[in-house]
């Protein structure tokens, strides 16, 4: 019993240095961020004003209800399915019941979903709208492609070093570097790189990161579609969103590869040699060995590049333009503005707070998700 | 994925196709910058793809004009004292969370891989407040210095869970060869588990480095004097005051990467090791 | 498939598991202690919070100076960051006070105005430092910064005789918001148009437009034939717009309007004056014969190749343009005039930083004000002026500058156009309603009406307004 209580000590003597340095300065700004959105705050501290900043961000109390109580049931839904009973053999009453509370959820979800858009800050859901554009564009493009340039490298011959260094070069780039050259690189000059690529593919000029119609407008316009609706516009990415897609995945392809590749070499060689023998097919082999052995390292890319998406802040910031008008404002950008353009710290810690609840819910989700089906060993 | 015996010649050349392909889209900005850093300004206004002559005086302007020299011996000493303690703090958290029993072991862990969840858009007024107050309580001085351009960063979750990953998977025989020789934890950690690390350490502390390198936001809030700025401010400080001169700009910016890319270039393969040691493997 | 087993286990692989459990399982089960946590640091948060700034009800007459240590916050880089320690060098041997200002570059406008936000909080601010007049008055607002009247006023260290006979008056008119005085101003410059008059020459024009009619009307056959010197001769226009509120407000004023009521108490963005220029504006990127900047200081580099006829810029951007076109362009002679205007005379909108004093002791805040004093004199104006580029606050000035006037005939012309000055709003929301407008000229000139674009518009940047 002694020698346990030694145990911990020892324990929590070595953790320390760590932990007070990320209480300091990791977790106490969460709580301080949370003290500060509930006050009315410019500079400084004025008069306590409670859940205020949260009604005008999120809107009517009762509409976030209505959408929180639909949340609730989508977890007791997947809770209630997820349960070991069921498991095995999921009789028709476990089916209903899961049909059922799906169904609830959605309702209420219809029911909440478009009253809090109107009535809360259209800010914060433009900016959870150009999150979700950018997560999306970046996310699955980013870790297919590194997939595929992870699995050519594995098995290339020679210059593995050479490409391994090659494709982390924009990982490694300074961003202030890399976001000045993109900027250049896909400016609306008819001279500009991208524009040079464009013309020679015979494409008309754009505007790139100027431009705030989304991809889908241009291309319909480009096919002589003159009338678009305007939710075309609302519910596309724009087009420089997808230019400032195409810089992170730019940037952070080199850094899934190397990681992926490291993943990969770590893959036992005798299950290779055992397909072998079964005459297995490459396409059997990458689906049946490279990808569930390789899935624990895609489900941790896919994490931090979720909270990395909610995170990116500088290269956006630097590439965005007065042209692209809010089309590139994720949320982070969205609690920039609001605590140096518009000093309203209170109101900023509020978002930033939200954002914070929406990334954790984020992960949550995905580890209930996505943990599941990450094959990691019998 | 192709078995070792000959896939059809086509797949390997249209893996190598695609593999220079791939190559060549990381580099051409990359390229672009290294031309361009060696234009003339009237190239550039006329954004000429290649430089008649290559200008390796821009260079020497630069560095000259943004003072790199200061900031370069700034950011390598931010850089070692970063990446030494995050090393070591990250390590000796890790060790615990990794291989030894406590209460609330996964509670901590569950706190620190929280902190990852924060944009610096939201740490950055909290912490520059608790650095100004351990500015005025300490002896010291915190602020336009390196304590607080280095201990904020100085325990990172990121490196806590690659390392722990990697302390798991070693082998438990280890440590109960240690106990019988009668080593404590601590010689334990650091005569025998430390040692064995170092591929990951290499890695964690690249990313690490990376990270101090690039800096920029925070730098510029916590320093007043050019004393212990580092170059990442100082190249964002020539690339907004230098207006339209994009071949000093690039000049600037390929210093400031060079380092980093020297670096990884250095221990790339410690780095992949290093990786494929962590729990991130297959 | 049967491949699958081989995927079977093997002691590395399932060494992994227990980890990733772990990492799967944490959230719920513990997020208990950790919202504990949270809590008791927002506990701990609670308790830190920053002391009451002393007043300063300090005889100012009785204050001394002495020996005090200032530090000032700028964004000046290269020669002007030279030419201004140099300066400060000079003061601090010279003054008889023994005053020490210690000149610090703190990065641009924007992390100057960040940097000052969080110090106000935290602490750490300098006692003298640059800002625009919105950022000021947020200053001022949070008691960080002082009203600069008692100084000016002070029959020992004060200035007032100067500022009524000597200082441009517009200048000092635009740091005193509501009766106080947030900051002094040496750093003005003013929006110009730049011209390229060998262009003009060949399109068949004597001289720059006079209204707005005709400087469409030179627009559209600029973009119909290309500059004979031009770097290429396949893209050709009059005039590149970029979209900033500063922009909109000289053409705005070039047509006798203004941004706000004369009052100052709302704002005026719907008026005939903005409506008439974004249509023209809309109406030239229609037909080609302008566009938009499309990255930073294309309408410049444009101008400097040839292939824009003219440009809208501040005048401290002279010097870029002069070795933009006679070193690295294509070489043509050019020129600076006012706006096309509507009225009789010409109105040019001038603009630019001031330098505030921050709170602090009265002693310093004294030493501080006796440095900027010391700064806006004369003879240091005109050496401030050759490195800076900026306008002189006193009229005297331009006797010291008679040879730098005739080196630089351009800076002259502008000079010239000081008289004709007026200024964008100085409320403390403007900031907000800069970004406001700059995405308003976007939206105008992708097509939107300028009518419903502008009520929108205004009806936003009075939102602003209602709390200050």
């Amino acid at each position: 019993m002694k020698n346990k209580g030694k145990e911990q000590l020892i324990a929590w003597g070595f953790m320390a240095p760590a932990l007070i340095v990320l209480a300091a300065f990791g977790l106490f700004p969460i709580g301080y961020a949370f003290y500060v959105s509930l006050h009315r705050w410019r500079i400084k501290q004025e008069a306590l004003i409670g859940l205020e900043h949260y009604v005008r961000a999120l809107g009517d109390p009762q509409f976030f209800a209505y959408f929180l109580l639909g949340l609730i049931s989508i977890w007791a839904a997947s809770r209630w399915f997820g349960r070991r009973r069921w498991r095995h053999r999921r009789s028709l009453v476990s089916v209903v019941v899961y049909a059922l509370l799906c169904a609830v959820a959605l309702w209420l979800m219809s029911l909440g979903l478009p009253g809090m858009l109107e009535s809360g800050d259209g800010r914060l859901y433009n900016g959870f709208k150009v999150t979700f554009f950018y997560a999306l564009g970046t996310i699955p493009v980013q870790l297919t492609v590194a997939m595929m340039l992870a699995c050519v490298l594995f098995n290339s011959w020679r210059g593995k070093g050479f490409f391994r260094v090659l494709f982390f070069l924009p990982y490694v780039t300074p961003v202030i570097a890399s976001a000045v050259v993109f900027r250049t690189i896909f400016s609306p000059h008819p001279s500009s790189l991208a524009n040079r690529f464009w013309a020679i593919l015979g494409m008309e000029e754009q505007r790139w990161l100027y431009e705030n119609k989304s991809v889908v407008f241009l291309a319909l316009e480009g096919l002589g579609v003159s009338s678009c609706p305007a939710w075309v516009n609302e519910w596309f990415p724009s087009l420089a969103l997808v230019s400032i897609i195409l810089y992170n995945i730019w940037v952070y392809i080199g850094y899934d590869t190397v990681i992926l590749l490291a993943g990969l070499s770590a893959i036992p060689a005798h299950y290779y040699e055992a397909a072998e023998i079964d005459g297995a097919g490459s396409w059997q082999v990458f689906r049946h060995i490279t990808l569930p052995l390789v899935s624990p390292t895609l489900f941790f890319l896919s994490m931090v590049a979720v909270i990395g998406t909610f995170k990116a802040f500088n290269h956006i910031y630097i590439m965005r333009t007065p042209g692209a008008r809010d089309t590139v404002d994720v949320l982070s950008i969205a609690i920039f503005d609001q605590l140096f353009e518009h000093h309203d710290a209170g109101y900023a810690a509020c978002l930033a707070f939200i954002l914070f609840v929406a990334i954790l819910a984020l992960t949550l989700l995905q580890n209930r998700a996505l943990g599941k089906r990450v094959f990691y060993g019998e | 994925m192709a078995s070792e015996k000959g896939p059809p010649k086509w797949t390997r050349w249209g893996s190598y196709a695609g593999l220079v392909l791939g190559g060549i889209a990381a580099c051409i900005p990359f390229v672009w910058m290294l031309l361009a850093s060696f234009m003339t300004r009237g190239e550039t206004l006329r954004k000429v793809f290649v430089p008649a002559e290559m200008q390796w005086e821009n260079y020497l302007l630069a560095w000259r004009e943004a003072d790199f020299g200061l900031y370069f011996e700034n950011s390598l000493i931010i850089a070692v004292v970063q990446v030494g303690g995050t090393l070591l703090f990250s390590l000796m958290a890790a060790y615990p969370l990794a291989r030894m029993q406590f209460r609330g072991r996964d509670a901590v862990f569950a706190c620190i891989l929280a902190t990852l969840m924060i944009p610096e858009t939201v740490t950055m007024v909290p912490n520059f407040l608790t650095i100004t107050w351990l500015h005025r309580q300490s002896p010291f001085a915190w602020l336009d210095s390196w304590p607080a351009l280095t201990v904020p960063f100085m325990a990172s979750a990121f490196c806590i869970f690659l390392l722990r990953q990697f302390l798991r998977a070693l082998p438990g025989d280890l440590w109960e060869a240690a106990r019988i020789d009668g080593a404590g934890h601590v010689r334990f950690l650091f005569q025998i588990v430390l040692p064995l690390c170092r591929a990951p350490l290499l890695t964690v502390g690249m990313f690490t480095f990376i990270g101090s390198w690039n800096a920029l936001a925070w730098p510029l809030l916590v320093t007043y004097t050019s004393k212990w700025r580092p170059i990442s401010v100082g190249l964002q400080q020539f690339v907004s005051e230098a207006g339209a001169e994009v071949h000093l700009q690039m000049a600037g910016a390929v210093i400031a990467t060079f380092p980093v890319l020297l670096a990884y270039f250095l221990i790339q393969r410690e780095f992949t090791e290093g990786i494929s040691m962590s729990g991130l493997k297959g | 498939m049967g491949v699958a087993n081989y995927a079977k286990p093997k002691s590395s692989v399932s060494r992994c598991r227990r980890g990733a459990v772990v990492v799967k399982g944490i959230f719920l089960n513990d997020f208990l202690i950790m919202s504990l946590l949270i809590f008791l640091l927002v506990l701990g948060a609670c308790g830190q919070n920053g002391e009451p700034v002393p007043d300063g009800t300090v005889d100012l007459e009785e204050v001394d100076p002495r020996g005090q240590e200032v530090t000032f916050w700028y964004q000046h880089t290269r020669q002007r960051e030279e030419a201004l320690l140099e300066l400060i060098e000079e003061f601090n041997q010279k003054n008889p006070h023994r005053i020490q200002v210690r000149g610090e570059y703190a990065g641009g406008y924007g992390d100057i105005y960040n940097k000052m936000l969080v110090a106000l909080q935290g602490g750490g601010i300098p006692q003298i430092v640059v800002a625009y007049q919105n950022q000021a008055l947020a200053y001022y607002h949070a008691d960080g910064i002082v009203d600069l009247t008692p100084y000016i006023y002070s029959p020992k260290w004060g200035l007032a005789e100067a500022l009524e006979k000597d200082f441009i008056q517009s200048f000092v008119a635009q740091d005193r918001v509501g009766g106080i005085q947030v900051g002094f101003p040496p750093n003005r410059s003013m929006e110009i148009l730049y011209y390229n008059a060998d262009w003009l020459r060949e399109l068949g024009y004597e001289g720059p437009p006079q209204n707005w009619a005709a400087f469409a009307e030179m627009c559209r056959k600029a973009s119909l034939q290309p500059f004979s010197r031009a770097a290429k001769k396949d893209r050709s226009m009059g005039f590149l717009l970029e979209p900033d509120a500063s922009r909109l407000a000289s053409m705005v004023f070039s047509r006798g309007g203004d941004f706000m009521n004369p009052a100052g108490t709302a704002y005026t963005l719907n008026t005939p004056q903005a409506r008439a220029a974004l249509e023209l504006m809309q109406d030239l990127v229609r037909s080609g014969a302008a566009g938009l900047v499309g990255e930073p200081y294309a309408d410049q580099t444009d101008f400097s190749l040839g292939q824009v006829l003219f440009a809208l810029r501040s005048s401290s951007g002279l010097p870029n343009f002069k070795s933009g076109v006679e070193e690295e362009g294509v070489g043509f002679e050019w020129k600076v005039t006012t706006l096309p205007h509507e009225g009789s005379e010409p109105v040019v909108n001038v603009y630019g930083a001031s330098v505030s004093v921050c709170r602090s002791t009265p002693a310093q805040q004294l030493a501080a004000w006796l440095f900027l004093r010391w700064f806006t004199e004369s003879a240091q104006q005109a050496r401030w002026v050759r490195a800076s580029n900026y306008f002189p606050v006193r009229k005297s000035t331009a006797r010291d500058l008679k040879d730098y006037f005739g080196e630089n005939p351009h800076y002259e012309a502008a000079y010239q156009l000081l008289d004709y000055g007026r200024s964008e709003p100085s409320v403390a929301g403007y900031q907000q309603v800069r970004r406001l407008i700059g995405d308003a000229m976007v939206e105008i000139l992708d097509g939107a009406a300028p009518a419903a674009v502008l009520s929108r518009l205004e009806r936003e940047a009075n939102k602003t307004l209602v709390n200050p």
